[in-house]
């Protein structure tokens, strides 16, 4: 087993010969610069030059992993199939096309409406739709044109994930 | 439907009206293989390391914040004792291995990172006693890096040389930021019965039965508790208020769990625990001194507090430890006195003593924290104040711990205002008696006996 680190100690140590890391070996900023500085050449393992390799998370993460897929997530999935759920409440004041203005998005964005809810106090509205996002959407990008819609005195949309009303309300 | 719109405004409401928030991703880092007879090797080695483990982690909170919905405030690195890992190269001056730590947390974007650290309860080591001197410089020099000691604990009692040493310690870490009222001791905390897996700074740092790296969370929320018991009224009873509070703790437990999960998965390592702490911020409503005085107290000091901050941090446990596949940390209430408006103004009003917050210290989840003291108090006084809250974590088998700040220049009454998420302080009077003889004797309060307790 080589070394973990080679710090520009080891490189000053080498005494001008190339230096070998094995393939979990972490060369420090310093031993790179001094090993530049120095001319000396720090290969990897397979004589290509030197890359940092991907982090060594130890030797139980892969085993944490597997036992924390087991773990049981609550029920009550949104969505049945690969789409992911998406929870999006609008409140604000009530006025003609808001929920088109909203569909309208979620349709640009690909999403499926599953179950749609609105209830109008004077003037005031508050509106949740259950939506499945399908195919290739993303969610961030989703969230984000929902955040633009509305705006001050008029009505404020937030988007969230279905996973986190699922932790909270289902065991 | 799948789920109904009263639960859906519930969710959002806690979110969006009552600060509920993911209040730190922490990341463990195991600095055992960064030991190097070489001080220099050592550090370059240590910001190596955090560097290469951490690179990814503001990153993957961020994208788990675009991807749920839920605002994830802090990232944190949390290591191994540094005391621990600088053994081997025999330094007497450890800063340069703070300013590696500082270093790495600059480059990684993290807020905090902490484990500039060490074990005492029973002695020094070399590396014990360079870490002591080099705590004052280290926090004085640096933005990121928080430092916490271990003075004693249940079961090998409490080390007051390293008490007294710590006093000393305190007074000149406040010295050295006077100019930012004494803020660099706002990083320092010491402990009885140091919780190895705690993800809040302070006190952050991974203990030796950690594994190579573990990813934990750190969930808050007292703005939601607080709005649970408003809707539920002044005339429920104490089983109602305790049920109230399982119940919001479980909700808001299960959303650090499942960010938990999510983080640990895309970071690739090992999901170490969920801590469900009600940490208040200066925030209108963010706030664990309001929960106390809506729960029954005129203002938070008065009589009755102890019991009502009983009753909330016990709660707020059992409705953690239901909901999380693994609650650990300091899970409970904390009670830092100038991050909490309310405490500030129960302060300000006269109702908050220092003696009163020391009674409070043996119910709730951690200790004395953020309480400012004059900038003159001297060392003796300071080591009683640590002893006595050193004392109620070993004799109660409880995590207790002091962060005090001598605020230099300030005396009794005076404010002191840190900003941001540190607020606000009024400087508390310590009382015109000392414990000179206590202080010079010096020695180890041996461990207490665990029958017989009454």
């Amino acid at each position: 087993m080589g070394k973990k680190f080679i710090t520009a100690e080891d490189v000053r140590r080498a005494g001008g010969g190339p230096i070998v890391t094995d393939a979990d070996t972490v060369v420090t900023p310093q031993a790179l610069q001094a090993a530049q500085a120095a001319g000396i050449v720090i290969q990897g393992p397979q004589g290509a030059g030197y890359r940092e390799p991907a982090p060594d998370r130890g030797p139980d993460a892969q085993s944490a992993l597997g036992h924390l897929a087991q773990l049981p997530e609550p029920s009550g999935l949104v969505s049945t199939g690969a789409g992911t759920g998406v929870i999006v409440t609008a409140v604000g004041v009530n006025r003609p096309g808001i929920l088109a203005e909203i569909t309208a998005t979620l349709f640009e964005g690909g999403v499926s409406v599953v179950d749609i809810s609105q209830r109008t106090i004077d003037q005031y509205f508050h509106l949740v739709l259950t939506c499945e996002l399908r195919g290739e959407a993303e969610f961030p990008a989703l969230k984000q044109k929902l955040d633009c819609l509305g705006g001050k005195n008029d009505y404020t949309v937030r988007t969230m994930h279905e996973g986190v009303f699922r932790f909270m309300h289902r065991v | 439907m799948v789920f109904t719109d009263r639960e859906i405004l519930e969710t959002v409401r806690m979110v969006e009206l009552e600060t509920l928030d993911i209040r730190t991703t922490t990341l463990g880092i195991s600095l055992f293989d960064c030991a190097d007879p070489d001080l220099e090797s050592t550090a370059e080695k240590i910001y190596a390391k955090v560097v290469h483990q951490a690179r990814n982690l503001v990153e993957i909170a961020g994208s788990i914040e675009a991807d749920y919905g839920v605002p994830i405030v802090n990232k944190r690195i949390a290591v191994t004792p540094i005391a621990l890992v600088a053994g081997a190269c025999g330094s007497s001056d450890l800063v340069p291995l703070a300013r590696a730590l500082d270093a790495a947390a600059k480059e990684v974007g993290v807020d905090f990172i902490g484990g500039f650290s060490a074990y005492v309860y029973k002695g020094f080591t070399n590396a014990d006693h360079a870490l002591f001197d080099s705590i004052p410089q280290a926090l004085a020099e640096t933005d990121h890096v928080c430092s916490s000691v271990a003075l004693g604990t249940t079961k090998s009692g409490i080390n007051m040389d390293a008490t007294a040493r710590f006093a000393d310690v305190v007074l000149e870490a406040a010295r050295l930021t006077a100019d930012t009222g004494g803020l660099g001791c706002a990083k320092l905390v010491c402990f009885t019965n140091p919780v190895e897996d705690n993800p809040f700074v302070a006190g952050a740092h991974i203990g030796i039965g950690e594994p190579e790296t573990v990813l934990s969370v750190g969930v808050s929320g007292p703005g939601a508790v607080r709005s649970a018991l408003e809707r539920l009224g002044p005339k429920a009873d104490l089983l109602a208020v305790a049920e109230t509070i399982k119940r919001t703790a479980f909700k808001i437990t299960r959303v650090g769990e499942l960010v938990g999960r999510e983080a640990a998965r895309r970071l690739g390592t090992s999901f170490g625990i969920v801590d469900i702490s009600l940490a208040p911020t200066p925030a209108i409503g963010d706030s664990v001194s309001d929960i106390l005085e809506l729960m029954g107290v005129e203002r938070t000091g008065a009589p009755g507090t102890t019991a009502a901050l009983a009753l909330l941090t016990d709660a707020v446990k059992k409705g953690g430890a239901m909901a999380s596949s693994s609650v650990g940390g300091l899970s409970g209430a904390f009670i830092p006195v100038s991050e909490d408006e309310g405490m500030i103004n129960a302060v300000k009003a006269g109702a908050l003593s220092l003696a009163k917050l020391e009674a409070m210290t043996t119910v709730c989840s951690v200790g004395l924290d953020m309480v400012a003291v004059p900038g003159d108090t001297p060392a003796s006084t300071l080591m009683g104040i640590l002893a006595d809250e050193m004392a109620i974590g070993m004799v109660n088998n409880k995590t207790t711990a002091v962060r005090i700040i001598p605020v230099p220049g300030k005396g009794p009454g005076e404010t002191v205002e840190w900003g941001g998420l540190l607020g606000t302080a009024i400087v508390q009077d310590p009382g015109p008696f000392h414990c000179d003889v206590l202080y010079r004797r010096g020695g180890r309060i041996p461990a207490p006996i665990q029958s017989y307790r009454n």
